[in-house]
């Protein structure tokens, strides 16, 4: 008898929650689908659900025609220039926190803490002035600096979780064994880091990626923007806007986090784990 | 010689102290425990030895080398941690070689080094292998073979054991004993166990709220505890603490009366603690009487749980097979050899005069 | 720490310095990055500065005097608050149930997870430009969507008109952000001890029951830090609803971020945008506080 109630609530259960992921994802599907309508299906009232002709011209018309490569190219070095700066100050900076007394080293957590949910708008304006002054406005250097405001609290905050997560005897026992205190971080706490640097290394790259406010306003030259404001600028400039175009440039910019997506989810939520809503 | 020495050190940490004026003299070779309740210093003293701590006062030295300011690797000590500490990214193999690696020692001695260690302790299966796919047991194996692979000066191990289950720990406690007698090395052993300080130890040093309270061979710390936490802490179950009044020739608490030979205490009339061991206290004969209120069988021996007529809580360890029955009255006599008698306080110094030339008193000023 | 470091062990002292040393060049990036401007955020509000020329006066608390008296920071701040608590509300009923369905034993589970995690990590602007497409007049999918299912019977500008706009700044919001929420409720989920409900089930509690008095309870305490963190981030947003209405029509969906961004950079009165900054900043330590009161730096 309770076979079959238990099988109708599990197809009801897997209804309902497809059913909702179908809506979720939906916006997802419609960017894709989009991308790979021709411009004469585009427009067909009421829209066709699936497309009738596939085309893959967008695409070709965004690498070739637009200055889609050189956002990209200006995305990739700004946001993996600002992970490799952000991680490689976050781990030595978490690893003092962490394992070293020193004056003032409560006071400077918290303050990391605070600078990770300030808001971006408070700093842009001197920030703005600064990258002025100092003559780096409309250079990806200034978002480079820029971007640390963020990152570097948020990439901190992460690391020193996860440093707390490895137990101090290990590195008791380097030093008995005969190591320095950067020999044992060397030989043995980084490598039990490494799943948090990664992890740490995905979410600031993504965050740098991502970024648009201080794009927006450190630069304004094209040929330094990066994806977002370079993406943004393609919807404002043309005449009549072409959204096969632009949901395939959507498509192409959402590329490194479709790849992280397949290979590296684990890391994702690891990192999710770690940044401060453990509850 | 000696070969470990803890020189009037202190410990706090911010407004907190938690050791005061220690002074532990460790002869080379020998087996010295340090045992205590939790929070009593004793894991802080090891980690000092090792460098890991550092003291706020004092001196620390090792073999005749003060060592406060040697980083622990110099200091040629090897520690075994309770968590074990193996590096969970090395095999079993690199993580015995570890210690030789740090100190430049070239790849093929290191190799037999390893293969010495691990034969020792016969890991020689699992070099290969990961200390997660490992059991406890092997894992505090590895953990020793990394310790004794560099032969050092000093072992230094923190409640090794307390991870094992109790077979396995019985078991390793042979281990150990045989391991220190064939390496002949100095080694520190901090447990909270008694049964292992009392089996393993040459001596232990007991210690409690940050200071030592005794440092003795364990008959010594059995038989002549040096004050009332040492009586009541060495001994299961504890030694009977009664509180009454010393006069003359007796030792009264309402309407008990001990006859007590005054030769042997240096103790003055007045209020004072008498202890008496629960196998001092026999049934049967006596002038005493008291009612048996719970019964405990272990199989080789009773424990005897009686009232006095004030009620008084006393325990008795008598022979099994006794016929005992709750709610008994009977006579009880306290071997009058076997009393101690201590000074009130809550950490009374005990009165006996019977230590002998040995038993050096440990409280320092 | 607190005494004289004169009989300081020589260890100690060393380990300090190297302390020091490690979080050194995270100290001068920080002051220089957030501390500097954050300092220059204040003094600047007491000018009057305006943008192309970058030129100024010392105005005293005169821009403060209008942000008080004016009403455009009022308004901002109402119309922050309604995005807030909306999009909030919507994120926290929408990930609670979503991470109790996904905790389920369902169909190809990880793939539900993955498509359901994807929209936060997903760039702004791409979610945005999405959701504009979606929501175009003429051929957006959400009007013809809507019309076949006869939930509508004509097209709705979406983003033109109030309180259209709102609802529909909202609704995004709520879509990019709740896989947030999902994913550490489920991580909590995952953390609740199966004898727990046992215990339930034998003391004869439904599932509804199982609900309110053992899941509820348990995950009140990550609620509460989810809840704290995401208004914070939510006080603050600023992409997501300039890219999509821009702060119009009108003024009617302009946050603070956005009252900051605008008073700054297309009316180029940059004194009266960094007082109207150090403003949020002020409402937003409230929130801050709480958070920090709450976790207590964890």
């Amino acid at each position: 008898m309770s076979l079959p109630s238990s099988m109708l609530r599990k197809i009801v259960l897997n209804f309902v929650t497809w059913s909702l992921v179908a809506v979720i994802a939906f916006p997802l599907f419609w960017m894709i689908v989009t991308s790979l309508k021709p411009q004469s299906e585009l427009f067909r009232i009421p829209p066709t659900w699936l497309p009738e002709t596939i085309t893959f011209e967008h695409y070709w018309r965004l690498l070739t025609e637009t200055p889609f490569l050189r956002y990209f190219r200006n995305s990739v070095v700004l946001a993996t220039t600002t992970t490799v700066f952000v991680v490689l100050l976050g781990t030595l900076g978490a690893y003092s926190l962490v394992r070293f007394k020193f004056r003032g080293r409560e006071t400077l957590a918290m303050l990391v803490l605070f600078t990770y949910l300030l808001p971006s708008v408070v700093l842009i304006i001197p920030l703005y002035l600064m990258m002025v002054e100092i003559g780096l406005s409309n250079t990806l250097l200034s978002l480079i600096l820029a971007h640390t405001t963020f990152a570097l609290p948020y990439a901190l905050w992460l690391l020193r979780s996860f440093m707390e997560g490895i137990p101090e005897d290990l590195e008791s026992a380097a030093l008995v064994d005969g190591a320095t205190r950067m020999g044992a971080f060397r030989d043995v706490i980084l490598p039990q880091l490494l799943p948090g640097i990664i992890s740490t290394a995905l979410f600031t790259f993504i965050l740098s990626w991502n970024e648009y406010l201080y794009a927006l306003v450190l630069v304004n030259s094209d040929s330094v923007a990066p994806l977002t404001t370079g993406v943004m600028s393609m919807l404002i400039s043309a005449f009549n806007i072409e959204w096969s175009l632009l949901m395939a440039a959507s498509v192409m910019m959402s590329l490194p986090l479709i790849v992280v997506f397949a290979f590296l989810q684990s890391y994702l939520t690891r990192g999710f784990g770690a940044g401060g809503v453990k509850g | 010689m000696a070969d470990v020495t803890l020189k009037n050190v202190r410990k706090s940490f911010g407004t907190f102290t938690a050791l005061e004026n220690l002074d532990i003299e460790i002869r080379s070779g020998e087996f010295v425990a340090l045992l205590g309740p939790s929070g009593c210093g004793k894991s802080t003293t090891l980690r000092m030895l090792a460098g890991l701590e550092f003291p706020s006062a004092g001196e620390i030295s090792i073999d005749g080398r003060v060592v406060n300011d040697v980083a622990p690797g110099k200091r040629d000590i090897a520690m075994v941690f309770q968590s074990y500490a193996l590096y969970p990214h090395m095999t079993v193999g690199q993580n015995i070689a570890y210690p030789l690696r740090k100190r430049g020692v070239p790849k093929d001695e290191r190799a037999a080094a390893v293969q010495k260690a691990a034969e020792l302790l016969q890991l020689e299966p699992l070099l290969d292998r990961k200390p997660a796919q490992l059991s406890g047991g092997q894992q505090q194996r590895v953990a020793l073979g990394r310790a004794l692979v560099r032969e050092p000066k000093v072992f230094l191990l923190d409640e090794p054991l307390s991870n094992l289950d109790a077979k396995l720990r019985s078991y390793m406690r042979a281990e150990l004993i045989e391991l220190h007698r064939r390496l002949g090395k100095t080694m520190v052993y901090v447990t909270h166990d008694q049964l292992e300080a009392m089996t393993m130890a040459d001596r232990i040093a007991v210690m409690h709220g940050g200071r030592l309270q005794q440092f003795d061979t364990p008959d010594a710390v059995y038989n002549r505890p040096a004050n009332r936490f040492v009586a009541s802490f060495i001994g299961t179950p504890s030694m009977n603490q009664i509180e009454g009044t010393l006069a003359g020739d007796t030792f009264t608490r309402g309407a008990m009366t001990v006859p007590l030979d005054r030769a042997r205490f240096a103790a003055e009339d007045g209020p004072c603690v008498m202890g008496v061991r629960p196998e001092a206290v026999t049934i049967g004969t006596g002038h005493v009487a008291a009612t048996i209120r719970l019964v405990e069988n272990t199989g080789h021996e009773l424990i005897v749980s009686l009232a006095l007529e004030d009620g008084t809580r006393l325990l008795s360890r008598v022979e099994a097979g006794r016929r005992l029955s709750i709610g008994q009255t009977v006579q009880i006599t306290f071997e009058p050899d076997a009393i101690h008698l201590f000074a009130p306080e809550d950490d009374g110094a005990r009165l006996n005069t019977d230590e002998d030339a040995s038993v050096i008193p440990m409280r320092s000023h | 720490m607190t005494v004289a470091t004169t009989n300081t062990p020589l260890l100690e002292r060393q380990y300090a310095r190297l302390g020091a040393l490690l979080i050194a060049p995270t100290i001068v990036v920080f002051s220089l990055v957030i501390v500097y401007p954050l300092l220059a955020a204040i003094y600047l509000s007491l000018f009057s500065i305006y943008t192309p020329t970058l030129e100024g006066d010392f105005v005293g608390f005169a821009n403060y005097w209008d942000l008080l008296s004016g009403r455009e920071f009022w308004n901002s701040l109402r119309v922050t608050l309604v995005w807030t608590v909306g999009t909030l509300s919507l994120q926290i009923v929408l990930g609670v149930g979503m991470a109790l369905l996904l905790h389920q034993n369902i169909w190809f589970r990880s793939l539900a997870r993955s498509l359901v995690l994807f929209p936060y990590f997903l760039s702004t602007v791409v979610a945005v430009l999405v959701w504009r497409w979606l929501f175009n007049d003429l051929y957006g999918a959400m009007n013809h969507g809507l019309m076949q299912l006869g939930i509508l019977d004509m097209p709705l500008d979406w983003l033109g008109s109030m309180p259209n706009a709102m609802i529909g700044v909202i609704l995004v919001g709520a879509w990019k952000y709740f896989p947030f929420v999902v994913i550490a409720v489920l991580a909590r989920l995952q953390t609740i001890p199966d004898h727990l409900y046992e215990a339930a089930r034998i003391d004869g509690a439904g599932p509804i029951a199982r609900f309110w008095d053992v899941t509820l309870p348990q995950l009140r305490s990550v609620l509460v830090v989810i809840i704290l963190l995401r208004a914070i981030w939510d006080f603050k947003e600023f992409d997501l609803i300039y890219l999509l209405t821009g702060g119009g029509p009108v003024t009617s969906t302009q946050t603070l971020s956005l009252l900051v961004y605008q008073e700054a950079f297309a009316l180029n009165q940059m004194g009266q945008a960094a007082a109207y900054s150090v403003g949020m900043m002020l409402v937003m330590l409230v929130f801050m506080l709480v958070y920090l009161r709450k976790t207590g730096g964890r």
